[in-house]
């Protein structure tokens, strides 16, 4: 067992080679070894872009510039720190500058639910647990409500609350990648969470109140 | 039952059911601690709202039936009781609307944004909309191409 474990480590390690070594090439100029990081960073910072906006073809673009800012300044990594936690950086300054250019008008964040809008609240208010969580992942409405929902958040309340409570960053990172204090953070946290639980009632009690008219 | 749950605990499980990471005993006292816990189960509907954004990770695809023009053809709404029977007949409408929406060719697949059908704004109006002035700090940015294969182009 132990046999099979080293020989496949050993495949492995001779076909795929680590993050540093293709920097190192990128940075002498090799073609090709930057794409290959890209590609193999590719599908997080998709997440994450999604997790900010709901807008595909605008995630698809903060994907790319997130690329390109990355190519750009890789002569500035340092090793110390893990490929994958730089380029996240980068990633989520980006997608936060995006957020504080695109903060909608106050107009546009609540008003008119479309039918498929209507009938994912409904779902939420009436089923199950389970078939909520069941019906979720094949509706893009669900998807969609939750984007107008998060878009009622301050910029700064949103990254925060993506950042702690999607993508798992500790206090002291999210401060170090935006730069402000810790105690910013934990405040910017709190007030998040209570604001869009605050929505998220007057949203499902409007439902119910629609629906029983 | 082996292992009643708290609200606080019941609470902190909410993204792991929510992404199928719960074992089975704890999934079993998660759902009975929401069933005989109104305030807990409120707050796992009002988690449900945001949660396929923030805990999942993939984007269900834009579906047909999501369009404007199929929509119009969607039978009235029913009383929320009626809800599950209703999605299901709907479902099945909607797939035979989504046959006919694809034979009507591009037009259904243009309209692929979502229009308004239903105007909550009234109900949600009697309470003060949680807002801010909206501040323009940048312009707007250049584009620049970078290929799904990670090249440059242009
Ligand atoms: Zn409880």
């Amino acid at each position: 067992m132990l046999a099979i474990a080293r020989s496949v480590e050993r495949r492995w390690s001779a076909t795929v080679k680590p993050d540093q070594e293709l920097i190192a090439e990128a940075l002498n100029g090799q073609a090709g070894a930057f794409a290959e990081l890209a590609s193999r960073h590719r599908a997080p910072v998709e997440r994450l872009c999604q997790r900010f906006f709901s807008d595909h073809e605008l995630a698809r673009d903060l994907v790319q510039e997130s690329f390109l800012k990355a190519f750009a300044a890789l002569k500035t990594y340092r090793a110390e720190m893990p490929f994958a936690a730089w380029l996240r950086a980068i990633v989520i300054n980006l997608c936060y500058d995006e957020l504080r250019r695109r903060r909608r008008k106050p107009e546009e964040l609540v008003g008119d639910f479309t039918e498929p809008e209507l009938d994912w609240m409904q779902l939420v208010n009436t089923a199950s647990p389970e078939d909520i969580v069941a019906a979720a992942e094949e509706r893009r409405n669900a998807h969609d409500l939750a984007h107008r929902l998060l878009d009622m958040l301050k910029p700064d309340d949103r990254t925060v609350l993506v950042l702690k409570d999607s993508e798992d960053m500790s206090v002291s990172e999210i401060a170090a990648t935006l730069g402000w204090s810790e105690a910013k953070v934990k405040i910017r946290a709190f007030r998040a969470r209570q604001v869009l639980r605050k929505h998220a009632e007057r949203m499902l009690s409007a439902e119910r109140r629609w629906a029983a008219r | 039952m082996g292992c009643a749950m708290n609200c606080f605990e019941a609470r902190r499980d909410f993204r792991a059911f929510w992404r199928r990471e719960l074992s089975s005993e704890r999934r079993e006292a998660f759902l009975a601690h929401l069933r005989g816990c109104p305030g807990c189960d409120g707050a796992f509907r009002n988690f449900a709202l945001s949660a396929p954004v923030m805990h999942s990770d993939v984007t269900p695809e834009r579906r047909r039936e999501d369009s404007p023009r199929v929509r119009e053809a969607v039978p009235a709404r029913r009383p929320a009781m009626a809800y599950r029977a209703t999605a299901r007949r709907r479902e099945w409408f909607s797939i035979s609307a989504a046959a006919m929406a694809l034979a009507a060719g591009v037009v259904a697949a243009y309209l692929s944004v979502s229009a308004p059908v239903g105007n909550l704004n009234d109900v949600l109006s009697q309470q003060e909309p949680q807002v801010e002035p909206v501040v323009d700090l940048f312009g707007p940015g250049t584009a620049q191409t970078f290929n799904q294969d990670g090249g440059f182009a242009g």
